[in-house]
């Protein structure tokens, strides 16, 4: 069977819109190059889930000076102020959960969504878990991923072939 | 960084020889903001290298153009001129239509359609059963034509002043964006027009809205703009201009008349036309 | 005019309170629906209400009926903000008793925008 996900297009569509609100216009979302990873250093990572119609979990991986900066800009604190762990929390899961929302709105409803999951470090993917889009993005010149996974909840069927009236 | 002093003015001059919009010292920063997304797309480090990449591609700049004339624009935008459409201008035109029953406006300088979409919601509401309404939209960006006829609009452009009531009643969700039902597409229809030039054939209508487009022209153009648009009032009609236009010194060809909070402006007829004539109609 | 501020994110309360206290308002924020109701079964009788959808403990859609039953509270503007952006789910906010609906992400000119709608805009608005 083929797991269903949202487009490229309409993905990336969702997560400009979610930074240019609230992480300012100045510095575009940007394709990634091919071969530039996350990096080595502390990544912050969130995860929420969809179930319903449609079932998955989407997850974004920022490094810790985007999870930082994101942080600082939806408080609306000046660069280099203390943030605490549970503020950077906070706002990487608001990102998660306003990108999750809009990704349940791209595929078959109704369904509902979690309350977020955020992590320092990663979060290991269920393996009934199959990656269906994945958007490598660089933004004010660190790179970032946001991920849609699709659970296959049903077993595939011996024949999913031909459905008759 | 920011933009260079010939690249800015290479940007006004080019504006203003193709659309007489202008660009005065002190919108650096405007031209810049509009520029910058154009130049990181074509793979030019700063707005600079953009700007000499516009000297010898014609294409870019028609998207320069493009991306330095958009309005920036909400649904039902100062609410108070929407207002006006449903109490009184919309009802007299009934009055005034009656043979006919067919109503005509005309959203001039419409970018991406909010105006006319939103116009064409207030008819759907408020105009009597068994009449039809046709609202043309013009602008001088082809780019902006399109986007009105997909009639899609981001999320983030939905959130701008539509009423929920409305969201639910006239859209539908398509992948990230939301779609206006095909019956007010109907309604809207698009045409290329440049304000600051020769208007193509055009009907006379019963609507005029030119709003926040004026302030962009030096004084001469807003003169004829102005005489040109007269010309395309139908006689009783009325046009609306932005809250901070008027039409200037212009007396002896139109009227004002307080209608709530906005200035409704009517064309008076030339001398030795007065009376009403039934208002000749072009085809669109 | 005073603004109730119901979201499980302190981030974007944050950015809320920013908005609305630019537009003259006092505010007083809770993390989910009950903590809400806490308020103003307290005392506080707020103008607006800005309601997030998913939150623990109780939603904002509960938060709306409740609110809506009870004829104390007729006079509270209900104003969901939220990244639940199906068009039924749109409808069933409204239909419960939500009056306008703002869906995340937004700008702040669109919280302006739909005060203005609602007439609420209270202080002058910088152009």
């Amino acid at each position: 069977m083929i797991l269903e996900g949202p487009t490229y297009t309409d993905l990336h569509a969702v997560v400009d819109e979610v930074w240019s609100a609230f992480l300012g216009p100045e510095d575009p979302l940007l394709p990634a190059l091919p071969d530039t990873g996350l990096g080595d250093g502390v990544t912050w990572s969130a995860a929420t889930s969809v179930t319903g119609a449609w079932n998955g979990v989407v997850t974004v991986e920022i490094p810790d000076v985007v999870a930082q900066t994101a942080t600082e800009r939806m408080l609306g604190l000046a660069p280099g102020e203390d943030l605490s762990t549970e503020d950077v929390a906070d706002a990487v899961g608001e990102l998660v959960n306003m990108i999750g929302g809009n990704v349940k709105s791209l595929m078959p409803g109704p369904s509902a969504l979690s309350l977020p999951l955020v992590a320092r470090g990663t979060i290991a993917s269920p393996s009934d878990l199959t990656e269906v889009s994945c958007l490598d993005l660089t933004w004010a010149g660190s790179p970032l991923r946001v991920s849609v996974l699709a659970r296959r909840d049903v077993p595939a069927r011996a024949t999913d072939k031909q459905e008759s009236a | 960084m920011s933009i260079a002093e010939s690249s800015f003015h290479y940007v006004a001059d080019l504006v203003r020889r193709e659309t007489s919009m202008l660009y005065e010292q002190g919108k650096e920063y405007l031209v810049e903001a509009r520029l910058l997304p154009l130049a990181r797309e074509a793979g030019d480090s700063d707005v600079d290298v953009y700007v000499s990449r516009l000297m010898t591609d014609a294409a870019e700049r028609r998207k320069a153009i493009d991306a330095l004339t958009i309005n920036e624009t909400s649904w039902f935008r100062d609410n108070a001129p929407y207002q006006a459409f449903t109490d009184v201008l919309l009802p007299q035109a009934i009055a005034a239509r009656q043979a006919t029953r067919k109503i005509s406006i005309w959203s001039a300088a419409c970018s991406s359609g909010q105006e006319a979409y939103s116009l064409s919601m207030l008819l759907d509401q408020h105009l009597p059963l068994g009449w039809t309404a046709e609202i043309l939209a013009t602008d001088v960006s082809t780019a902006m034509l399109g986007r009105v006829k997909a009639g899609r609009y981001s999320q983030v452009e939905m959130n701008r002043g539509l009423p929920a009531t409305h969201l639910v009643r006239y859209f539908t969700r398509v992948g990230s964006e939301w779609e206006v039902s095909a019956d007010l597409r109907r309604i809207v229809t698009t045409q290329h027009l440049n304000l600051a030039t020769t208007f193509p054939p055009l009907p006379t209508f019963d609507i005029v809205f030119l709003r926040n487009v004026l302030i962009y022209f030096d004084l001469d153009t807003k003169r004829d703009i102005l005489r040109r648009v007269h010309a395309r009032v139908a006689p009783g009609g009325s046009l609306l201009l932005g809250s901070s236009e008027t039409t200037l010194d212009l007396t002896d060809s139109w009227e004002r008349e307080a209608v709530g909070r906005v200035q409704v402006h009517r064309p008076v007829p030339a001398a030795g036309a007065f009376g009403l004539t039934a208002p000749t109609r072009a085809a669109v | 005019m005073h603004a109730l501020i119901i979201d499980d994110s302190r981030a974007m309360r944050s950015i809320l309170r920013r908005i609305v206290t630019d537009l003259g308002y006092d505010t007083t924020e809770a993390e989910h629906g009950q903590a809400a109701l806490d308020h103003m079964e307290g005392g506080l009788v707020p103008d607006l209400c800005l309601i997030d959808w998913n939150m623990p403990v109780m939603d904002g859609y509960q938060f709306v009926q409740r609110v809506r039953d009870d004829p104390r509270w007729r006079d509270v503007t209900l104003m969901m903000v939220t990244t639940e952006s199906e068009h039924g789910q749109i409808v069933r906010a409204l239909a419960a008793g939500a009056h306008e609906y703002v869906i995340k992400p937004f700008t702040p000119d669109a919280i302006v925008d739909k005060l203005e709608l609602l007439g609420l805009l209270v202080a002058e608005v910088p152009a």
